[in-house]
């Protein structure tokens, strides 16, 4: 197994969080975090705030919405 | 016995090629004499979804509305052009994206427009983070913690661009070419707004825990500088 380092790690965490990464360096990183506790406690921040902004973003349309929206597809012609 | 179970597979499987079957050519054989009902049935289920980014978007639920009944009536108007098997979502995305820069963001204070992807990273404050790992556990912790009215005036307080990218990117899971296409900007300047979005999203959080004591007593976050 060959490690990445921190630098590498760090500079990619992003793209690996939101998996951009080839797979080689998915890898890569994969490899690092299992070894680095530094590394992996900012990668568990990373995931903590995706996955905060992720459901404190959730919605529900209102009903009036969804019915003003057919009624004015309806009125249109294509 | 192996026989029977054998025979349940494959029953099974038929069952599962028949439901992708039909789910594949559904949209190739619409009833050529409604086209409306083939655009209700495609594209309504992401109404809750381009609400959620229309209220990132205009900050109130009446513009959020009008927004996302004006990109209806326009993705409509240009379902002709859509081609069927392409990301849908991501279509109506940028339809919305469009409608908003459009109509909506010339109504609006925007004090960094044109500008934000060129400030340099000590004009948005902060370096990297130095916070240390005993303190980061307790951040992630913290921010586990957070009320969502704080992650949304957080993400308000974040300029459009960087929070938009962090919409598409989290909340969404689009990829970074696809957030590219809906913002129509190259994937560098993707995931430069991203970077810097997250890390002054993530400043914000912390202050706010620090200041709530929605943290842990040993927590150090001083480390994040502001």
């Amino acid at each position: 197994m060959t490690d990445c380092g921190c630098d590498k790690a760090k500079a990619e965490l992003e793209e690996y969080l939101h998996r951009e990464l080839s797979d080689q360096d998915f890898v890569d990183i994969s490899d690092h975090l299992a070894t680095c506790s530094d590394c992996s406690q900012e990668h568990l921040v990373g995931l903590a705030l995706s996955d905060k902004v992720r459901r404190a973003c959730q919605e529900t349309a209102p009903e009036e919405l969804r019915a003003a929206v057919i009624g004015r597809l309806e009125q249109l012609q294509v | 016995m192996a026989a029977q179970a054998t025979l349940t597979e494959r029953q099974i499987l038929e069952d599962l090629e028949l439901a992708l079957m039909t789910d594949t050519t559904a949209p190739a054989t619409p009833e050529p004499e409604d086209p409306r009902a083939l655009f209700e049935e495609q594209a309504l289920q992401y109404m809750d979804q381009l609400y959620a980014a229309a209220m990132r978007l205009t900050r109130n639920p009446a513009d959020a509305a009008d927004l996302v009944q004006e990109t209806f009536v326009k993705a409509y108007q240009a379902f002709g052009q859509f081609q069927q098997g392409t990301n849908l979502k991501a279509w109506l995305y940028r339809i919305q994206t469009n409608t908003f820069i459009n109509n909506y963001r010339k109504n609006q204070r925007n004090p960094y427009q044109g500008t934000i992807d060129d400030l340099e990273d000590w004009q948005l404050g902060s370096a990297e983070s130095a916070t240390a790992t005993s303190g980061r556990s307790a951040e992630a912790e913290a921010i586990d913690h957070l009320p969502d009215s704080a992650v949304k005036d957080a993400l308000q307080a974040i300029p459009e661009d960087f929070r938009m990218a962090v919409y598409f990117a989290d909340v969404e899971g689009f990829s970074y070419q696809e957030i590219a296409d809906i913002m129509k900007t190259p994937v560098g300047t993707v995931m430069s707004r991203l970077h810097r979005g997250r890390r002054m999203l993530r400043e914000l959080l912390a202050d706010y825990a620090r200041e709530r004591g929605i943290v842990t007593p040993e927590a150090d976050l001083s480390g994040v500088h502001k």
